[in-house]
């Protein structure tokens, strides 16, 4: 097993779609209570009963600082992207590339991108979630090594819930 | 005029006639008097919809409205409130929903929006920061609540904007069908949805990239911060949070207040059978929150797992469609209860309205007051082919659904059959609890603004029976005990005045009211530390009753007086036949007499002139006069 640095991880069947995480990133990030202005967000979808939120999943490489064309996003130390402000010309190549969705653009003016920044460790929006569906994680890479084709489906099945949990399943 | 801290700011009009909108400032001074959703269309009401206006008509408006905790991570959720005049009672028409839609708003800087007018063409409104696009929605004419939302959203490329829709029940003019926000959220009660129909509105969609502030943010993370101690301390938090409101039936058999086949039984032998705790143990799949900002989230997500109904997915039920689908029409099949309840929402009708008016007219057959053959189905208590055939007929005005669509005053007149059993006060029909077994709650339905509605002061510490609390609270006893009679005025008064506050500043009340998250005290630290406008305890409960006082003095001004404030004779006459309550009626002129008293009302129900200057409702005292209504001192 190997410590690649922490991420958000989500726990769908547990979240409710009350935005709490939302509204309290804005307030971390800009000082101000919107939707719009959150590093992360959650998706809904009425009839199947469905939330979900979308935030950054610390990509290693990620795609969104390998193309940065000014080198306004970087890897910190916890695995997290960073965002030089000044250096950012607001062009959307993180946005577009991203695989997750998770690098919307700043609404109003489009300036610069929105993208989680793990709050220096603590994230607001897990420490805000009221029914803990957000926690912190820190990625790790599992080997196994199925040993006939049942085997194989499970771990392929279990792999988008270890997925989830931040951890990285290979086949050895 | 500065914007206040915390509102989004604005107040959009939109012009449907002439296909114009404009967005005005939201004056501070009436944000403070009437704080926000329920409070500002109420006063909006009063001023801009005067008597003798048709609800169906052009000059009718249709209020939207939001509070102002909405938008903030406070735990206690997000609602609106949809205020009009009622084409269901002729009287104040006012429903509220849990729905991301108040957020959404509030982030497009509106904390409320007055429709006015009738377009020509049927259209749907897309509202933003930018303003109001009006959509051509022809071909979403016919669509239910769900196609509609799911139409719209992709339309509008957008699957965040909120959507609050009509279903076909209120494009065929069902006079109780109402506006559904988030697919299964309801604005169910009032026929607030036809209204919106009325004026050729299929839906309003509203998407929000705005952001609020508060005064003194700092305050009001130590408000929101002890209120979410106080949810997650409180004892029903859990069972809360796995059955929501559908626990309530299990109570209702507990405590004798069911409405089994139209209030004949209060306790019936298959109340485990159709339950909340049957759901959460073998449908529930999900817990959902309504809308945002919910620490406590009680909107159940179910599926039906076995059976020729296996598949089936919904939102909810809440206990009024639940009670009314299930024991008020003697429905033992829970399976077919939920389709219905679906069905219900899905064709936009109120839920409660409609178990009432199938009740009612299963009880017409029982007392062989009409046939099959006339009613045009096989009419037998608890069959649900024919409750969910007459769901259908009513949607679309076929048959005998043609005069229940009417709701059940209308309905009986209309027959000139049954009218003593036309469970309803001032048109609106009751909900699903019996009043001779919740006396004070009898006394809320009687002088509730809308009607029969419990909404208005769910006084629910009479539920504890708690002598002690009774006392402490309100100096009586039996104030909060369920068959007592004394001090349940005080009790009506209170809790009144308290959720005027809930509604106003558009909270839940599961949380704010019922677990008192959000009492008088907690409320003016709220807004204080919101607006920056400095608000005691005491200003606060005031701000309470001038809500009361103006949705009164509205009801004053079309007529209603104390002979209004009634209830059905079954629950004054006919004492309770079994269970815990057993021989029990309701006692309602002793509670009224205290109620009025308390209120600062004539013993007639009309507000005092002295009441209402002291409330700062002087140009209402003026208005009434002027109309030749004379007040007392």
């Amino acid at each position: 097993m190997e410590s690649k640095g922490i991420h958000v991880v989500v726990d769908p069947s547990k979240c409710v779609g009350c935005n709490i995480c939302e509204l309290w990133c804005s307030y971390e990030h800009e000082g101000v209570f919107s939707r719009s202005l959150s590093r992360i967000s959650v998706i809904t979808y009425e009839r199947l009963g469905f939330d979900y939120p979308v935030v950054c999943q610390q990509c290693e490489p990620a795609p969104c600082v390998e193309l940065c064309p000014t080198g306004a996003l970087s890897k910190g130390k916890l695995g997290e992207v960073n965002l030089d402000k000044g250096k950012c010309i607001g062009c959307r190549v993180c946005s577009e590339v991203c695989p997750y969705g998770a690098a919307r653009m700043e609404p109003r003016e489009a300036r610069y991108p929105l993208i989680c920044d793990l709050c220096g460790g603590e994230p607001m929006c897990v420490a805000r979630c009221p029914t803990n569906a957000l926690s912190l994680s820190k990625v790790t890479n599992v080997k196994v090594k199925p040993r006939n084709a049942a085997e194989a489906f499970a771990i392929s099945e279990l792999r988008k819930l270890a997925d989830e949990w931040g951890v990285d399943v290979d086949e050895a | 005029m500065t914007r206040l801290k915390g509102y989004g700011g604005k107040v959009l009009r939109v012009d449907l006639t002439h296909r114009t909108y404009r967005a005005e400032e939201l004056d501070p001074s009436l944000a403070k008097a009437f704080i926000g959703g329920r409070g500002l269309n109420a006063y909006r009401l009063y001023w801009e919809v005067p008597p003798g206006v048709d609800p169906l008509g052009p000059e009718n408006k249709l209020m939207i409205a939001t509070g102002p905790l909405v938008g903030f991570p406070h735990g206690l959720g997000s609602r609106l409130n949809v205020t009009s005049r009622s084409p269901l009672t002729g009287l104040l028409g006012d429903s509220n929903a849990g729905t991301h839609f108040s957020e959404e708003m509030k982030f497009a800087g509106y904390d409320q929006i007055i429709i006015e007018g009738r377009s020509e063409r049927p259209v749907y409104l897309y509202i933003t920061e930018s303003g109001v696009e009006f959509m051509d929605a022809e071909g979403l004419w016919g669509f239910t609540v769900s196609q509609t939302h799911e139409a719209i959203r992709h339309e509008l490329g957008d699957q965040r904007v909120q959507v609050g829709a009509v279903g076909p029940a209120a494009e065929n003019l069902v006079k109780f069908a109402g506006v559904f926000f988030n697919v299964y959220r309801a604005a169910g009660r009032t026929g607030m949805g036809t209204v919106l129909a009325s004026k050729n509105v299929k839906a309003i969609a509203v998407r929000g990239d705005g952001y609020i502030e508060a005064e003194n943010v700092d305050e009001l993370i130590k408000v929101i911060d002890e209120m979410l101690r106080r949810i997650y301390e409180n004892p029903q938090y859990w069972p809360r949070r796995i059955m929501g409101t559908s626990r309530v039936l299990m109570a209702g058999q507990r405590l004798g207040f069911l409405p089994g086949r139209h209030f004949q039984d209060p306790v019936v032998d298959y109340a485990y059978d159709v339950s909340g705790e049957r759901l959460a143990r073998e449908y529930n799949v999900k817990v959902r929150a309504c809308s945002a900002g919910c620490a406590l989230p009680c909107a159940r997500f179910f599926m039906i797992k076995r059976g020729p109904l296996a598949g089936l997915m919904g939102e909810g039920p809440e206990y009024e469609p639940l009670g009314g689908f299930t024991v008020r029409v003697g429905n033992r099949d829970l399976d077919r209860a939920l389709k219905i309840i679906l069905k219900v929402a899905d064709y936009g009708m109120d839920a409660i309205t409609t178990s009432e008016v199938i009740a009612w007219l299963m009880e017409l057959r029982q007392r062989g007051e009409i046939t099959d053959e006339e009613a045009g189905v096989k009419l037998e208590w608890g069959n649900p082919d024919t409750i969910e055939e007459l769901v259908d007929m009513i949607a679309y005005r076929r048959g005998i659904g043609k005069v229940l669509a009417e709701g059940v005053k209308r309905a009986s007149e209309m027959l000139n059959r049954g009218k003593d059993i036309a469970f309803h006060v001032k048109g609106l029909e009751m909900i699903q609890a019996d009043p001779r077994a919740l006396k004070g709650y009898g006394l809320g339905f009687a002088v509730a603004s809308r009607g029969a509605d419990h909404l208005r002061s769910e006084p629910f510490v009479e539920v504890e029976d708690d002598p002690e609390l009774g006392k402490k609270m309100f100096g009586e006893p039996e104030a909060a005990m369920r068959l007592g009679v004394k001090g349940k005025g005080k009790l009506i008064n209170y809790f009144e005045d308290l959720n005027a506050i809930v509604d106003s500043f558009e909270s839940c009340k599961n949380t704010a009211e019922n677990m008192l998250i959000l009492d008088f005290d907690m409320a003016a630290r709220a807004y204080t530390a919101i607006t920056g406008i400095h608000v005691t305890e005491s200003e606060m409960r005031e701000a309470g009753m001038r809500i009361v006082n103006i949705e009164r003095a509205y009801l004053v001004r079309e007529g209603v007086r104390r002979s209004h404030d009634r209830l059905p004779k079954r629950f004054l006459e006919e004492p309770l036949r079994s269970g815990p309550a057993k021989g029990h009626v309701i006692e309602l002129d002793v509670m009224l007499d205290e109620y009025y008293d308390v209120r600062g009302w004539t013993r007639d129900g009309v507000p005092r002139r002295s009441t209402l200057l002291r409330l700062g409702l002087k140009e209402v005292a003026m208005d009434l006069e002027a109309r030749g209504i004379k007040l007392e001192d």
